[in-house]
């Protein structure tokens, strides 16, 4: 869920670790410098001459608020959902209050240092017009209040946490009603309740008139706005269909047209962009450079689009692609090339990605090879397949099946899950007593662990009675 | 004995072929008794020629808008003239893993894709109208997902319906793995017939479960 350290932040405010607004630690993150500089710096701007408070206002405006709190978390495939299911967010993520401790502090100390200011100056005989600047002043205070509701409102949104709502409303009422009695102030500077009645009657009236008037006037203009929202919105969608249908669909139809008296390239064509489109509706948008059913997905797609030949791809399970599971798909890659070139179909491939190893299982339905005839100038099932396994701490078995061959592979992996381990032990026991039946690791398990060495160098000794192979590396743990 | 079988598919293309296709790999095996198009006839076709088998389409116009899933709730207790249940085939282009569990837990015997061989498709057929199950390797794959056999889950006894048994485990993997029943049932040295009792119970373990996570991991992919 973290950025990666190159990145740099998107310029947000954070909801944890902040004081006020959570601006300066916003810049800090965005800039990638020390929170304290940024706020000695805002403080001291804003002391000198008073654009740091500007400055910090419009930016507490302008910046969007964090938005991962609020965004579920995706499940991990590789662990179990129940272990996810039974994990809450971290109270410390969810928790805060929608406006820090040390706010208050800090208004307080402002409010205070004004005031004295203010005296301070009336003191020395300097006339600072309090008339004028104490309503200007509530005003300020009660417009931020109110702002600051508006904010823990989105923030509330994101985070899906509804708060108290009553709290919320209060602090709305508080900030209009000081902002009311500045505007008050303001008006009533040096006059009599009952001028003032007047001027407050006539300006409801005219503020009571205007809003009459505008009102259809803002319900129509509130409705063409989300009209033409939705319409962008769908517009949008639209596009992005059409560009995904002409790139891919149409395309794919006029070179079938075109090729129409070539059976085998049309049916290829056809299964292409059926599996394409299949992904793009169904499918999980996995990179194939990050998790290993991704990256065997696309290795079946690669082989399948080179021969021509479908391939059922079943896989279970998923994790990190590290270089174990690289070689894996590299020999399953190489296991269906032969069983699409020597094999027939149908070809499938099931890929078990357990918690202490990855099984893998290419099947073909054709005659069959026999590891012994293979040349010895032929490397692809040797070199590629037994080779890269045994070299990467895994094993390699071909089965002949009674039509067709099944390459077994097994991966374990290089750093196994800790809290994977018992789960991994329990099944090892519950295995062990039903999967025995294979009928290679019944057959010759001590043959294998004897010859095991001598096949990896390359030497055909391999027995004739052990049918089916059995070519294992070095003990795996 | 001939199966009777009513053809549910909204594409008149796909029905003809499957019926030209089915009738020439098994020929006498097969008795279509009625087609249709769309949820409500199909549900009149089913109630009025009380089939062996459905061939049923996941995705159908009509009804509430769950295509297939609203022809088998709207087929409940209907049985055949014998006194078994109208047994569901579904099949569909999708594979998505969405159509598969709402279909199966709705109550179908088993799960094809169209691309699915004609000769495949009438011992499937035969398969489900026996009452057992058909799994695809697909299917079985996704089993083995939501139940959490890949991550080592196991049941400790066969009745648990929210863990599958270490022998269904092996059955659901050999036909991840591409196996026919007959060579899951050579390779584990037990019967067919212990074969399908197997799916049999997978099935029913797929219908019936409560198990929180197969609702999670449907929930994670945006599947319900």
């Amino acid at each position: 869920m973290q950025s990666s350290p190159q990145a740099v932040p998107r310029l947000t405010r954070p909801t944890q670790g902040r004081v006020l607004a959570g601006v300066c630690r916003g810049i800090a993150d965005h800039v990638g410098v020390d929170v304290r500089v940024v706020r000695i710096l805002f403080i001291i701007v804003g002391m000198v001459s008073g654009a740091g408070i500007v400055a910090y206002l419009f930016l507490w405006a302008m910046t969007p608020v964090e938005e991962t709190l609020g965004a579920g978390r995706p499940i991990d495939p590789a662990q179990p959902v129940s272990a996810q299911a039974q994990n809450p967010p971290s109270p410390e993520r969810t928790g805060g209050t929608a406006m820090p401790r040390g706010s208050v502090l800090l208004a307080v100390g402002v409010l205070t240092i004004l005031v004295g200011g203010i005296a301070l100056l009336q003191g020395t005989g300097t006339d600072v017009r309090a008339g004028i600047l104490l309503p200007v002043l509530l005003v300020a205070i009660g417009a931020v209040v109110a702002w600051a509701q508006l904010d823990a409102t989105q923030r509330a949104r994101w985070t899906g946490i509804a708060g108290w709502r009553g709290l919320g409303m209060a602090r709305l009422a508080v900030g209009i009603g000081v902002v009311a009695l500045g505007l008050f102030a303001f008006v009533t500077r040096g006059q009599s309740a009952a001028q003032v009645w007047d001027v407050a009657l006539a300006t409801l009236s005219i503020l009571v008139g205007t809003a009459l008037i505008c009102a259809p006037f803002a319900v129509r203009l509130w409705s063409d706005f989300r009209r033409e929202q939705d319409a962008r919105v769908r517009e949008t969608e639209r596009a992005d269909i059409a560009a995904h249908l002409h790139d891919g669909v149409l395309q794919t139809l006029a070179l079938i047209q075109r090729g129409a008296d070539d059976p085998a390239y049309v049916v290829t064509l056809a299964r292409k962009q059926e599996r394409e489109l299949r992904s793009w509706l169904y499918g999980s948008n996995e990179d194939p450079s990050q998790t290993l059913a991704a990256a065997v997905t696309a290795a079946a797609a690669e082989v399948e689009d080179l021969h021509s030949v479908a391939i059922d791809v079943v896989v279970t399970g998923d994790r990190p692609l590290d270089e174990g599971g690289t070689a894996l798909v590299r020999a399953v890659r190489e296991a269906l090339l032969n069983a699409v070139r020597h094999g027939s179909p149908p070809v499938s491939v099931y890929v078990e990605i357990g918690p202490d190893a990855v099984e893998a299982f290419v099947r073909d339905h054709g005659a069959g090879f026999d590891v012994d005839a293979v040349p010895h100038d032929r490397l692809g099932v040797r070199e590629s397949i037994l080779g890269r396994m045994t070299r990467h701490g895994g094993t390699a078995r071909i089965r002949r099946r009674e039509p067709g061959t099944e390459v077994i592979l097994t991966m374990p992996h290089q750093e196994p899950d800790p809290d994977a381990a018992p789960r991994a032990r329990a099944r090892a026991g519950a295995s062990s007593g039903a999967s025995a039946p294979s009928a290679a690791s019944a057959a010759a398990p001590a043959a294998s662990d004897a010859n095991g060495a001598t096949t990896m160098n390359g030497a055909p000794r391999i027995p004739e009675t052990a049918e089916p192979t059995t070519i294992q590396g070095e003990s795996i743990r | 004995m001939t199966v009777r079988v009513v053809l549910v598919d909204d594409h008149h293309m796909f029905r003809t072929g499957v019926k030209t296709e089915l009738l020439e790999a098994a020929p006498g095996v097969i008795d279509f008794v009625g087609e249709a198009a769309n949820v409500e006839d199909a549900v009149a076709v089913i109630r009025k020629e009380e089939p062996d088998v459905v061939l049923l389409d996941v995705h159908l116009p009509g009804g509430t808008g769950h295509g297939g899933v609203d022809v088998i709730h709207g087929c409940v207790g209907v049985e055949t003239a014998a006194g078994a249940p109208v047994r569901f085939l579904a099949l569909s282009v999708s594979d998505a893993a969405e159509d598969v569990i709402a279909v199966i837990r709705a109550g179908a015997r088993g799960y094809v894709t169209k691309t699915i061989s004609a000769t495949d498709l009438a011992s499937a057929i035969k398969r489900v109208a026996d009452g057992d199950a058909v799994f695809s390797p697909r299917l079985a794959g996704f089993v083995l997902d939501a139940f959490g056999v890949a991550a080592g889950e196991i049941a400790e006894v066969d009745e648990e319906l929210d863990r599958l048994s270490a022998r269904e485990r092996e059955v659901m993997r050999l036909i991840a793995r591409g196996y026919q029943y007959k060579e899951v049932a050579k390779e584990l040295y037990i019967s067919i017939k212990t074969v399908e009792t197997h799916v049999s119970s997978v099935l029913r373990k797929l219908q019936l479960s409560s198990r929180h996570e197969l609702t999670a991991w449907a929930m994670g992919r945006r599947l319900i």
